[in-house]
């Protein structure tokens, strides 16, 4: 009983990182209709930022954060506004196939840079832990957890009571809407991509944080992001959370009950039941 | 720019070179090929190979090279990146072998690598000599033209399951986890029946799949089934991840051992003090007793492996270097670069280099013991060997809030 | 077609056909390499370029083929084409009974429900025994490249000659018709759910033939390699480049796309990865209509013709 308490915690905890890992991607996927390929590489750069920021500057990566997501905004913001946008109204193969070039792209220039070698952010608590009873619950996992609440709750907030927020959701409905806000198109495009890129930024430091970063992570957390946007629905940033958690408890079950190597079935098996029953994710509208 | 600038001058010197030749009859060259990962997910592992073949080779040319029936011939390396592309690297060796015309090969890292390029050596019947694939299945398919110098994965954790025997107080239950992969399949079959043997209970057993990043299920029934001893064998990523995780879950077994990474400078560094008290294992440790013909020793060869590339070699690096070795050795024997000549005298190599004592069984695998180490102070202390403990382990491991 | 046309592809054809006489070893090999490529990417053609499906799971199909050829020769002994038979069958299952739900879902929702599908059988593969595992198989080697590069052209020629049939065909028409306006063509008439499943499996029994070949000549097999993403997005791309929705298109962009990365590869090795990068970015902005439209054009237009795709397809 002990060990599925424990489980679930896991399960749960990780679920809080894989919802802000998918947040970015969602929104750049239900606003402007492109399918990020790229964005676990994104998460990958955010994870590096961070990574210098603690070791030579000595600033912690929860406070570092901000300034990580600052970065990750600009090149995000730069990228939608001189490349991505250049290429949004041509068919959806080719969206597809720039990112792809893009993640490609990111991660040999990384690999160039920083080299293959792995790295951890690894401030001394990262490794401890609270007890709850018999269960353990460790810090650092606990803090992304509370991290990737916090930013979800704030991106929906935002959405639903700002300005640009709305001029956003109008855009996801039909570009026509989002001119009578008053923003000129191209830069609410590159600000969308922008936030989005600034959530893998704050995602890749809560990866390393609690894992270990090297240029060639990108491809399979774009997959799982997939997924958890997928089951989550693309509608609302709260969707995504199911999604990240839903997942994140699926796989640790599936470790303790069939064994660890059925987890990435089980994962992806879902994806395709959640797309074929239920197109608009677990949370969205039935069509 | 600088490899642009040096592919110049090497232009330039190859072109000074022929004419130079032109006169006075200068030995040909003996082109040694190589396809390994410089870029992609195991490039980490990859440059070991890259940078013991060229620093072999190198101190091989200075010393005036191989002396093949009298007369002095240079090696030279061609070399390219398989970014990690097993099918990549099956083309590259094909075109080593039939276009670029060298005369002998060398190995590319990990077996997967090494288990598909061997079926172009044994096409082509070019012999190859590789220090990264360990797994039996490599050379279970009867190949002639396949030489290994890894010791066997069965037994990797061969020593350590000797050290268990003779730990007070002697440990009882182990989990043995192992990643789905080639190489880490054939250290669990080959574990498996050691542990039986040793009468210890196996609480766990359990496969997980390469490249997997969250350990946190896995650690938590570790921890729920109170094992002992945990023994991992998978890539230096996992165990990186695995050691982060179970200090985060609190999981501390009395004893974990890792077939990768304790060796590695670079993983040692990533975990920090966390890396304590993790055992691990190496064929291969940089001491003075190893003599070779042409670095003098294992100490001497890690010294100027550390100068020239900055950072430490470990048991990949001497196994490379010694594969370059071997090629030489076996020119040298045969009298000969033809490479079914060179073949034969593999087959019979016998000699004492940096990284042991090199010589092949009948299906072309080196016998090398494997040493329990152990991350003592940050650094890696030998702890038992084929004659017993050479120095007390850290045994048991302290809980992680009692460090 | 005029009879100069045909003369001229059947010139290519027979120069195609006499590599092995008067190429190098390596040319072979590389010829092998980049008409199956060329193969998997008239496999796409059809459901991706004239159906307009853009399909993430045809590494499924060339997986499925592969390991149909591996089973049967290395765990059953049986010859490679009874192997071949067996990859395709397992192909065509796949399609049928994955198509016909995962074909309701239009643009980026098929891409992705078919990209899972490609992690599900690789998830799968590597738990069945049969299959190795995640070990793979080790097929027995054949050294006889001659006969796999004509295999593979031979499997090129009939995958093209059945395209080439697909586009006078009333089945071709109706494929296209859903691509246009899937609404539209149900009401005209076509069936569209026994058509796109159709167009899925022959896409499928192509990219599995490639399978096949390809695991015999690399004679190792495991499920990353066989159910590869990178793989589809390299079909995806090659059809891209050369032109989706035409017959000889795919042809020409595997075949130039797969010159220019064996040369970088082979020229400045550790960044060849990097270029072709780029290579796919500029590709997307500047002709994203791919080859054979940018050949057609570029002579009425000259250089205009890539600013006016930009100006075409920006914000």
């Amino acid at each position: 009983m002990d060990l599925l308490a424990q489980i679930l915690v896991n399960g749960t905890l990780q679920g809080g990182l894989y919802a802000v890992m998918a947040l970015g991607l969602a929104l750049v996927w239900g606003v402007l209709n492109i399918v990020n390929l790229a964005h676990g590489a994104f998460i990958m750069l955010g994870g590096y930022a961070s990574w210098y920021l603690y070791t030579y500057a000595h600033i912690d990566p929860f406070l570092g954060l901000p300034l990580t997501a600052a970065v990750m905004f600009g090149l995000g913001y730069g990228l939608q506004r001189g490349l991505l946008n250049l290429v949004i109204r041509a068919p959806m193969f080719n969206t597809l196939l720039i990112t792809f070039g893009l993640e490609v792209v990111l991660t040999y220039l990384a690999q160039l840079v920083f080299s293959a070698d792995f790295r951890t952010i690894n401030p001394p608590y990262a490794g401890n832990s609270l007890a709850w009873g018999p269960v353990v619950l460790p810090l650092a996992r606990l803090a992304a957890f509370g991290v990737a609440i916090v930013l979800t709750v704030g991106m929906w907030l935002f959405l639903l009571h700002t300005r640009l927020g709305r001029a956003i959701r109008a855009t996801a409905q039909n570009l026509v809407a989002a001119r009578l806000y008053g923003v000129e198109p191209r830069h609410l495009y590159a600000m969308t991509f922008g936030l989005g890129i600034a959530l893998a930024g704050a995602a890749g430091t809560l990866y390393g944080t609690v894992s270990q970063i090297n240029p060639y992570i990108g491809a399979s957390l774009t997959a799982k992001s997939f997924a958890i946007s997928i089951i989550g629905g693309l509608e609302n940033p709260l969707g995504v959370i199911v999604g990240g958690l839903f997942l994140g408890i699926v796989e640790s079950l599936t470790t303790l009950y069939i064994g660890q190597t059925f987890a990435d079935v089980a994962s992806f098996g879902i994806l395709v039941l959640v797309l074929i029953v239920r197109p608009s994710g677990l949370l969205g509208k039935t069509t | 720019m600088s490899s642009r600038h040096s592919r110049l001058l090497a232009g330039l010197f190859a072109i000074a070179a022929a004419s130079a030749s032109a006169g006075a009859a200068l030995a040909q060259e003996v082109v040694l090929g190589a396809s390994v990962q410089l870029t992609g997910p195991v490039a980490n592992t990859g440059r070991y190979y890259r940078d013991a073949y060229q620093l072999a080779i190198d101190k091989i040319n200075a010393a005036g090279g191989v002396k093949i029936a009298g007369q002095s011939h240079k090696l030279a390396l061609k070399l390219y990146d398989n970014q990690s592309d097993v099918n990549l690297s099956v083309r590259q060796y094909t075109q080593l072998v039939s276009q670029d015309k060298v005369n002998l090969l060398l190995g590319p890292f990990a077996s997967n690598f090494a288990l598909a390029d061997s079926a172009v050596s044994e096409k082509y019947k070019v012999p190859m000599v590789q220090g990264g694939g360990a797994s039996d299945q490599i050379f279970a398919r009867k190949f002639k033209y396949i030489f290994g110098t890894l010791a066997p994965a069965s037994n990797y954790f061969g020593s350590t399951v000797g050290m268990l025997k003779s730990l007070k107080p002697a440990p009882q239950s182990v989990a043995l986890l192992y990643a789905d992969d080639a190489f880490d399949v054939s250290v669990a079959e080959g574990t498996r029946p050691m542990l039986k043997q040793a009468g210890l209970n196996v609480v766990m057993d359990e496969r997980y799949s390469t490249n997997a990043t969250d350990f946190n299920s896995l650690l938590s029934q570790i921890k729920s089934k109170n094992a002992d001893v945990v023994l991992v064998a998978g890539h230096e990523t996992e165990i990186l991840n695995f050691v982060r995780q179970a200090k985060s879950l609190a999981v501390a077994p009395k004893l974990y051992s890792f077939t990768v990474g304790v060796p590695s400078e670079d993983f040692r560094k990533a975990l920090g003090k966390d890396a304590e008290y993790a055992f691990g294992m190496t064929a291969w440790l940089p001491t003075t007793a190893l003599k070779d013909r042409w670095f003098g020793d294992a100490e001497k060869f890690a010294k100027e492996y550390k100068a020239k590339f900055g950072y430490d070699p470990d048991y990949h690096a001497a196994s490379g270097a010694a594969d370059v070795e071997t090629l030489v050795q076996a020119m040298e024997d045969a009298g000969s670069a033809d490479p079914q000549k060179v073949r034969d005298a593999l087959a019979k190599v016998k000699f004492e280099s940096l990284y042991g004592p090199i010589a092949f069984n009948a299906q072309g695998q080196i016998e090398l013991p494997q040493m329990v180490i152990q991350v003592q102070g940050g650094a890696v202390a030998e702890i038992y060997g084929a004659k017993g403990f050479v120095k007390q382990p850290k045994y048991p491991m302290p809980a992680w809030d009692a460090r | 077609m005029k009879a100069w046309q045909i003369g001229m592809v059947l010139a290519a054809l027979l120069l195609l056909a006499g590599v092995p006489w008067y190429g190098s070893d390596v040319l072979v090999q590389f010829g092998i390499n980049a008409l199956l490529l060329a193969v998997l990417a008239q496999g796409w053609n059809i459901i991706g370029g004239y159906t307009g499906y853009a399909s993430f799971g045809n590494s499924v199909f060339y997986g499925l083929g592969a390991y149909g050829v591996a089973i049967a020769m290395v765990q059953w002994q049986l010859p490679f084409g009874v192997g071949m038979v067996f990859g395709v069958v397992l192909a065509v299952v796949f399609a049928v009974l994955l198509g016909i739900p995962v074909l309701r879902l239009k643009g980026h929702y098929f891409a992705i429900a078919t990209l899972a599908l490609s992690q599900v059988m690789t998830a799968i593969v590597s738990n069945v025994g049969l299959a190795g595992q995640n070990i793979g198989l080790v097929l027995p080697p054949l050294n006889n490249d001659p006969l796999f590069y004509e295999l593979s052209l031979g499997l090129l020629t009939v995958a093209t000659l059945t395209i080439w049939g697909l586009t006078r065909s009333r089945f071709g028409f109706g494929l296209i018709a859903i691509r246009e306006n899937e609404e539209g063509a149900a009401v005209m008439g076509v069936n569209t759910t026994l058509y796109k499943v159709l167009a899925f499996a022959l896409s499928g029994v192509f990219s599995a033939l490639a399978g096949g070949i390809h695991a015999y000549w690399i004679t190792f097999l495991d499920p990353d390699s066989a159910f590869d993403i990178s793989l589809n997005v390299k079909m995806i791309i090659m059809a891209v480049f050369g032109g989706p929705g035409t017959v000889l298109g795919p042809i020409v962009g595997a075949l130039s796309l797969s010159a220019i990365s064996e040369f970088l590869s082979s020229e400045v090795t550790s960044i060849a990865g990097l270029f072709f990068g780029l290579v796919i970015v500029a590709a997307v902005v500047l002709m994203p209509r791919g080859l054979a439209d940018m050949i057609r054009r570029l002579r009425k237009t000259g250089w205009r013709y890539f600013s006016e795709n930009i100006r075409a397809h920006r914000l």
